[in-house]
């Protein structure tokens, strides 16, 4: 779920890219390349040492036909490795790998307004084991879609400019299955478990910025094809179909002063979803209608189980030491409030506290500019993550990790 | 005081790192594990370390190229690659790119020596070969981007026979009589080059293999006759592949 919203987020942050990448005059085609690579050592404070990376490869062309038509072209390849994840989300040693295409057609409408739309494709492995093949990955993923953006430039001086975007995806998961249903139903030979996270994103957008300040307010709807909803009475799934909503509303700049660069960033996020949760303490727990609500039962009911508001800061700061060195520093923490979701105490009954995750990392590290389009880091994490949820079965909660490790840029 | 701070500091962080004790033991099981279950991925990685994946540097028509470590030493892939320029960017009208033949195999006489010393190896065959093309187009006076296209290949084979008594090397209860694995897979390479110095280069690149979704980044630094690259397989046993290649252009 929170893939699909970081891949939205992705693409509307690409979006941006889009825009950002201008033709010169002169030349006829102009090419954008953009190349980062992180890898490192994770040490945690439970569980041994592994190694995990990031490979973003971005390469463009646009093409300009005439004085107001232009059309752009970008792949996009992006792998990420095993590396700390936030509570909730995924396992350390779970890795993705993504291919994006998107075509994008410009014309420019007067000489504030330019209008841009596009069509998008991407592929999106999964995989959590050593050895699986990466075509085989149960989160495997294909979706397809199309964007509308307008550019509205009311500063040129200081490149101000409004955009309102609009995008929709169909998403597939070809190889999802449920396997929990289909070991309890093992007699059906038909698929009745397959396509259960299919869905339909949709999200409407509008990001200002001014002289390096930037802000942004959007808004993403997921509606599910075959997802059914647990009725928070009965228990047992209805006729009504998930959906999910996420508002989100964020803000930064990129500044430099003297010697100092800085690029904070704050966002605040509000999901909801009308998916219920029924928690089964045991495989083989009896389900009792008169207990649903109670918390230390063998099967609880957890109504709008999934709805979370959730804070961002990150604060990045360089120190130009020379013109070829820099010490870098940053502080991130993002914080996760469960709305309706309890906590869960080490035997796995809900508390009468709703669930509060935190996960913060200070960085520090040594940048080395290469030369005008080149640049290394070295760099060192340490991630401390809390919550009040004990149960600690699946994925860890509540863990401190350190990071050693070197990155590469390469932009164009 | 200052003094006193970085103190603490320090021993705070050693403090946090020792309390996460690493069992080395328990990794470098999982690492032989994971070369048993794919060895053929595992030697690849080693064959990408001495192929030819950049063009030819402006103004050079062809070049010659051996990887000395790791793949020479201590892997004993004896190899040879070479690079062709069939045409210099610019040459036939302004703006069409240059356009390179690349190429190389690789064979290791730990294959022939088995194959001599033992009672119980027939033949064995273990090498690997390659070919492709690159495409290059400088986009500023300090920028080339480069395109390319690979077929890359590896054998590890053998023929079995058995020993004096009549018996056939076993793998778990299960006579052995030849084994043939490898690895076959066309790849797609992306990668920019900037210049570092004169006749110095300093380049990044991504190969991706389209059927197995194997991929790898090279970062290279390079001159006139040697080259040193670290090469990065995420998904790899090895993560990282410290690299030592000698080439000659002319």
């Amino acid at each position: 779920m929170k893939k699909i919203i970081l891949s939205a987020v992705i693409a509307a942050a690409l979006t941006g890219r889009l825009c950002a990448t201008v033709a010169e005059d002169s030349k006829i085609f102009t090419p954008y390349f953009d190349m980062t690579l992180m890898e490192a050592a994770f040490l945690p404070s439970a569980g041994n040492i592994f190694s995990g990376g990031n490979i973003n490869t971005q390469a463009g062309l646009l093409t300009k036909l005439s004085q107001k038509d232009s059309i752009f072209g970008l792949y996009n390849f992006n792998y990420e490795g095993p590396a700390f994840q936030p509570q909730d989300s995924k396992q350390f040693t779970d890795r993705s790998m993504s291919h994006n295409f998107n075509f994008e057609y410009r014309r420019v409408l007067s000489e504030k307004f330019r209008v841009r739309p596009g069509v998008s494709f991407m592929r999106d492995y999964s995989r959590t084991g050593a050895n699986e093949a990466w075509k085989n990955g149960l989160y495997n993923m294909n979706s397809f879609g199309g964007q509308l953006a307008v550019d509205y430039n009311f500063d040129f001086d200081k490149n101000g400019v409004i955009t309102a975007a609009y995008m929709s995806r169909k998403i597939k998961f070809p190889n999802y299955t449920d396997l929990l249903r289909e070991f309890m139903n093992a007699s059906n030979t038909s698929e009745t478990s397959g396509g259960l996270q299919d869905q339909n994103l949709t999200q409407i957008s509008l990001r200002p910025s001014w002289n390096g300040f930037f802000s942004g307010l959007t808004y993403t709807e997921q509606d599910y094809d075959n997802q059914k909803v647990v009725d928070h009475v009965t228990g047992i799934y209805g006729n009504t179909l998930q959906k999910d909503k996420t508002t989100a509303v964020d803000g930064g700049f990129h500044q430099s002063l003297w010697i100092f660069e800085l690029s904070p960033m704050v966002s605040y996020s509000m999901h909801r979803s009308n998916q219920n949760f029924l928690r089964y303490k045991s495989l083989g727990a009896t389900f009792t209608p008169a207990t649903l609500t109670d918390g230390t039962a063998n099967v609880t009911m957890v109504a709008n189980n999934y709805d979370y508001n959730e804070a961002t800061l990150s604060v990045p700061i360089d120190l130009n030491v020379t013109g070829k060195w820099a010490i870098g520093g940053s502080f991130n923490v993002t914080s996760r409030n469960y709305t309706k979701r309890g906590a869960r105490d080490a035997d796995n009954n809900y508390t009468a506290s709703k669930q509060k995750n935190v996960m913060s990392t200070l960085t520090g590290s040594i940048r080395k500019r290469i030369n005008d389009v080149a640049t290394m880091r070295l760099f060192y994490s340490m991630v401390v993550a809390s919550s009040n949820n004990k149960f600690e079965k699946y994925t860890p909660n509540n863990y401190t990790g350190h990071t050693f490790g070197v990155a590469y840029q390469l932009s164009y | 005081m200052k003094r006193l701070i970085l103190t603490s500091a320090v021993l705070l962080c050693l403090n946090g790192i020792s309390f996460a004790a690493i069992d080395w033991q328990s990794k470098g099981m999982q690492m032989v594990g994971e070369v048993l279950a794919n060895p053929s991925a595992f030697f690849y990685d080693f064959q990408q370390d001495l192929e030819a994946t950049t063009p030819l540097t402006p103004g050079k028509s062809f070049g010659l190229q051996t990887g000395l470590f790791p793949t020479t030493i201590p892997m004993t892939f004896v190899n040879v690659s070479g690079k062709y320029r069939l045409h210099a960017e610019g040459r036939i009208a302004p703006g069409v790119p240059q356009v390179d033949l690349i190429g190389g195999l690789w064979n290791s006489p730990l294959a022939k020596i088995a194959t001599k010393d033992s009672k119980t190896i027939e033949s064995a065959k273990f090498g690997g070969d390659y070919l492709g093309a690159i495409v290059s187009s400088s986009v500023s006076p300090k920028i080339r981007t480069f395109w390319g296209y690979k077929h890359s290949m590896l054998r590890a084979k053998a023929v079995l026979k058995p020993d004096e008594n009549g018996k056939w090397p076993q793998l778990m209860g299960t006579d052995i009589k030849s084994f043939d694995s490898g690895f076959k897979d066309d790849f797609l390479i992306a990668g920019i080059e900037t210049p570092k110095g004169i006749n110095k280069y300093w380049s990044m690149q991504l190969n991706y293999g389209l059927k197995t979704q194997t991929f790898s980044t090279k970062l290279s630094w390079y001159g006139k006759i040697f080259e040193l690259g670290l090469n990065i397989y995420p998904e790899g046993v090895l993560v990282f592949h410290p690299v030592w290649n000698m080439h000659i252009n002319f």
